[in-house]
């Protein structure tokens, strides 16, 4: 009985991340609020762009690209993704990565950087975790090796 | 599984240990990818998890292509008894995980013993136990695949060998086996939104008391092994602070023995539970500090009484 009570238990447990999961993935712009819209969502990805290309562990595979470019692509891909009424116009990931040997170590190193700017520009860490969580599956496409 | 392995000398785990601990040192300068505490804390059994149920990452700070290494230190008190812990995991991958841990039990009530028969239980009686662990991760990713509910999976085996000293005439009489092999099979997933983690333990089993007294039970206690769940829930506070909670269910071999010899439930085991901080300055150094409820440990020698108590463990991993 005991056992079976505390499966219960743990299975109610199961479940509510699991509703919070589907809470989060109606669309709406509350994330893209949280963020400061697009103009927030671009100081963000400024901050963001500038700590990525001189960071020691990744900085060098933004050597061929142009900052300019790259934080107005984030900031429309990002833009999009919390919800706002942005268009990404940019490359498509899977080929934009393809040839670049990013490996997963790589990817959680920019997840790194992405967080020591979503602090310094003082997002809550529950909002941080939403965009995240919009962002992981891209692994996907970015890592190829 | 079991009948094909020998008991384990002392000798062999202890170079292991010490291979495993160089091989540390040598990975320790490399620059390994894992998010902060994606790779769980040590548990009091080596493998990487929660502090008392493995779960299906994989140790250390190494992620897939990489090498890492990790060592902890354990101590935990309850009314009666004490545990230190120590051990290191090697990450390999972040495909497999090997672990080596050693325990270090203060039974000193088990001296009441004597008063049942002449057991010859001498005062202050330590039991060791060595557990050789591999898990295998076989399917999954528990933090990035945040689109799906698909968990990350792994399978493991803990090898574990006790040396009772004193109380070994006691693992005798109660037909208890000094080694055995626990079977398990994990599934973590963190659900990155919410910042959840939920793990789900399946292991096969019959070791009494985590192996600490020995495997099994002759009849009419449970000679052979049996299938018991164990849970994690935790909860991310900030990118580095945890705090969650863990069941895990266990067998109860011992006590129809004891109670055919007019003890009553003086060998009840029961379910092991906690309540933990988990908190990681940096990426390579963890602290874990717990509320455990360990059940009654041999009731019979202790007044009945639950082994509650603190928990307390530190992780360096690389």
């Amino acid at each position: 009985m005991k056992k079976t009570l505390t499966l219960l238990a743990f299975i109610a447990g199961c479940l509510l991340p699991g509703t919070v999961l589907a809470q989060d993935a109606i669309a709406n712009d509350a994330l893209y609020k949280a963020f400061g819209e697009k103009p927030g969502i671009a100081l963000l990805m400024d901050d963001f762009v500038n700590r990525l290309i001189v960071d020691p562990r990744i900085g060098h595979m933004f050597k061929k690209t142009k900052p300019a470019n790259l934080k107005e692509q984030l900031t429309d891909q990002v833009c999009l993704a919390s919800g706002g009424p942005c268009k990404y116009e940019g490359n498509p990931m899977k080929a934009g990565h393809a040839d670049l040997g990013i490996t997963k170590a790589d990817f959680n190193a920019l997840v790194e950087v992405l967080q020591v700017s979503m602090d310094a520009r003082g997002i809550p860490f529950r909002a941080q975790n939403q965009l995240l969580a919009l962002l992981a599956p891209m692994h996907r496409d970015i890592i190829t090796k | 599984m079991d009948i094909y392995l020998t008991p384990m000398k002392q000798k062999i785990l202890n170079s292991a240990i010490a291979a495993s601990l160089a091989l540390a040192a040598g990975v320790a300068k490399a620059d390994t990818g894992k998010l902060l505490l994606t790779g769980g804390v040590s548990t009091i059994e080596g493998a990487a998890g929660g502090g008392l149920t493995p779960w299906a990452v994989i140790g250390s700070n190494a992620t897939d292509g990489e090498l890492g290494a990790s060592v902890h230190l354990t101590r935990a008190g309850t009314q009666d008894y004490a545990l230190t812990g120590y051990g290191v995991a090697v990450g390999l991958y972040n495909r497999a995980e090997m672990s080596l841990a050693r325990q270090d039990f203060d039974a000193s009530p088990a001296t009441a013993l004597n008063g049942i028969a002449a057991f010859g239980v001498t005062p202050g009686q330590h039991i060791r136990m060595d557990v050789l662990g591999l898990k295998v991760r076989v399917a999954g990713d528990a933090v990035l695949n945040s689109d799906s509910l698909m968990p990350q999976v792994a399978v493991g085996l803990q090898y574990k060998t006790v040396d009772p000293g004193s109380i070994g005439s006691v693992l005798k009489f109660l037909g208890a086996s000094t080694y055995g092999t626990d079977f398990y099979v994990s599934a973590t997933k963190l659900f990155l939104a919410p910042g959840i983690l939920v793990n789900a333990t399946l292991r096969s089993t019959s070791a009494n008391q985590n192996g600490l007294l020995g495997f099994g039970s002759k009849a009419p206690g449970r000679g052979s092994r049996g299938w018991q769940p164990e849970f994690s829930l935790a909860w991310l506070l900030s990118k580095n602070l945890a705090i969650g909670t863990e069941y895990r269910f266990k067998p109860n071999n011992l006590e129809a023995l004891g109670a055919s010899s007019g003890l009553g439930d003086a060998l009840r085991e029961d379910d092991w539970r906690d309540i933990f901080i988990a908190w990681a300055p940096n990426k390579n150094a963890s602290l874990t500090v717990a509320w455990v409820d360990l059940g009654r440990v041999i009731p019979g020698i202790t007044g009945g009484r639950k082994q509650t108590g603190w928990y307390l463990s530190g992780q360096f991993a690389f």
